[in-house]
């Protein structure tokens, strides 16, 4: 794992993406620090800075994951990867450690902004505040690294896997709008999730070469749907409601730039990043099957 | 007889429900030269990848140096040095960085690892290009990089996929002779649909037809009688696009 983390940083830096890349977010952080914390003497950070640019990691983290994965199976190098006695889990883990510590860097310089205006006279607790605001905006910028981590190993082409990234996260990015679009009601609830229903029943079907499985396999879901819908149409909009809420990528962070510590918020990341790193060590495994 | 250092038992591969390998058993005797022989589509790349453990058999049993695969894939792999067709390279690093890293991917202790890779580039020629991105590299020296990345470790087998392919004559012959060289160490594999190429380096080989095994045997044994091997190959694959000392 150390190995595979050492060469992924390197090759970041080898050619003029990772550069650019911290270039890029290190600069927007920079103008609206200056125009706003410097400029107008405002000494919330999370808010000024981190809030108003986040943004800018809907381009960066796609960018920075597309090869990650995708490179490797284009050029074949997955092979040297797979036939060593390195598991799948510790190849996930030194790509994704190492694309966490290329963010990183950019982090260190906001963090160099922070105690820049606790030099300029800002007190100990906007100190506190505006740190514990970057802590969880670098995990947020983690969990989205595992996010197009796990949609680069889907492809080889890492076009492809940008573009796969971006709309996830611009998904995430809108999601709390499109929240009080969606969760009008039951109907609409039961129609994404019967939507939902198909695409894993289509998936169970070409599994197993078997349009009787994944026939049943909907005809069973639709059942259990249908059920809910007539009988408990409240849990149906209450499960809705709270995958809705799992989506909100960026959501979470919201809590940190209102001024309070929140634990969930962090809890959140973490398991957003366990679980898309889970999906991602399934999916190099899955080929390895199929 | 000694254990075999690999035992394949009914295994098969199919791809999206189509059989590339079929129920085929074999074992690999230490110490010798293998050639798996086959006409293209026949299933020796998927055979390779099976025991390399880039890919698991749909069915059937695999045994590499005692450990049976997927359960002691680590184990396995580690016994196992693989050149894929493609040479498994990274551009932006040298020679000496791709080297000192694929042995770190092995396990090769920290002390060892260049020492190791300097052994590992002289014996197949590439040391005098240490320095150099690999980009940079001519194909048959980036073939020459993806073999010395399979030395690494020492490992006990050493899988080559059609190691040959694209080389000019004269690095053909060059690598015929380091093939003979590594089967005085290793157990060989080769890959191969160049006959001349077989009979110039292996001791016994491993005839595949449509993912089956047409015959396996000494080289000397199946051509006793005054028959070629072209002869042998022809009549038990039905096929006629096997190059007759072709050279790539």
């Amino acid at each position: 794992m150390t190995a595979i983390f050492k060469r992924e940083v390197r090759s970041c830096f080898a050619g003029m993406m990772g550069w650019l890349l911290t270039a890029f977010l290190t600069a927007a952080s920079g103008l609206y620090f200056l125009a706003n914390n410097l400029g107008f003497g405002l000494p919330d950070f999370g808010y000024y800075t981190l809030y108003q640019t986040s943004f800018v990691l809907l381009l960066y983290v796609p960018v920075l994951a597309m090869r990650s994965l995708a490179a490797e199976r284009h050029s074949r190098t997955d092979q040297l990867l797979l036939t060593s006695p390195v598991p799948v889990w510790g190849i996930v883990l030194g790509k994704y450690f190492a694309l966490c510590a290329v963010f990183a860097l950019p982090c260190l310089a906001d963090a160099a902004m922070i105690f820049a205006l606790r030099a300029l006279g800002c007190t100990g607790g906007a100190l506190a505040m505006n740190l514990a605001s970057l802590l969880c905006y670098y995990l947020m910028g983690c969990a989205a690294i595992a996010v197009c981590l796990f949609l680069s190993g889907l492809t080889e082409n890492q076009v492809v896997a940008a573009l796969l990234g971006f709309a996830a996260l611009l998904l995430a990015f809108l999601m709390p709008g499109l929240r009080g679009l969606l969760g009008a009601g039951s109907a609409m609830a039961l129609a994404v999730f019967a939507v939902l229903a198909a695409a894993v029943s289509a998936a169970a079907g070409l599994r197993c070469r078997s349009l009787t499985v994944g026939c049943a396999l909907f005809a069973v879901l639709a059942a259990g749907l249908s059920a809910l819908f007539l009988w408990r149409s409240a849990w149906l909009t209450e499960a809705f409601a709270a995958v809705l809420e799992g989506l909100c990528l960026f959501a979470p962070f919201e809590q940190f730039v209102n001024g309070s510590f929140s634990a969930p918020a962090l809890v959140y990341y973490l398991s957003a990043s366990g679980l898309f790193l889970f999906f991602a060590a399934q999916g190099i495994e899955k080929r390895r099957w199929v | 007889m000694s254990e075999p250092v690999i035992r394949v038992s009914r295994l098969t591969r199919s791809y999206a429900g189509r059989p590339a390998v079929r129920d085929l058993s074999f074992t690999v005797q230490a110490g010798q030269i293998y050639g798996l022989l086959g006409p293209n589509g026949a299933g020796k790349s998927t055979i390779m990848n099976i025991l390399a453990g880039y890919i698991a058999a749909t069915s059937g049993e695999v045994t590499v140096c005692g450990h049976p695969l997927p359960e002691e894939a680590a184990a396995a792999k580690a016994c196992v040095g693989y050149l894929p067709e493609t040479p498994p390279l990274y551009p932006e690093m040298t020679v000496g960085e791709y080297l000192r890293f694929a042995a770190a991917l092995k396990r090769v202790p920290k002390a060892q690892r260049a020492e190791q890779a300097e052994k590992a580039a002289r014996r197949t020629g590439v040391a005098d290009v240490m320095p150099r991105l690999i980009r940079s590299l001519s194909k048959g020296y980036r073939q020459r990089v993806g073999l010395a990345q399979a030395l690494l470790g020492s490992p006990q087998v050493v899988i080559l996929d059609e190691p040959t392919v694209g080389l000019d004559p004269a690095q053909v012959i060059e690598t015929r002779r380091l093939i003979a060289q590594l089967g005085q160490k290793h157990t060989v594999i080769l890959s191969s649909h160049i006959l001349s190429e077989v009979q110039a380096v292996c001791s016994r080989v491993l005839i595949l037809s449509e993912g089956r095994l047409a015959a396996e045997g000494d080289i000397a044994a199946l051509t006793a009688g005054g028959r070629s091997l072209e002869d042998v190959f022809l009549q038990l694959t039905g096929r006629g696009e096997t190059q007759k000392g072709g050279e790539g």
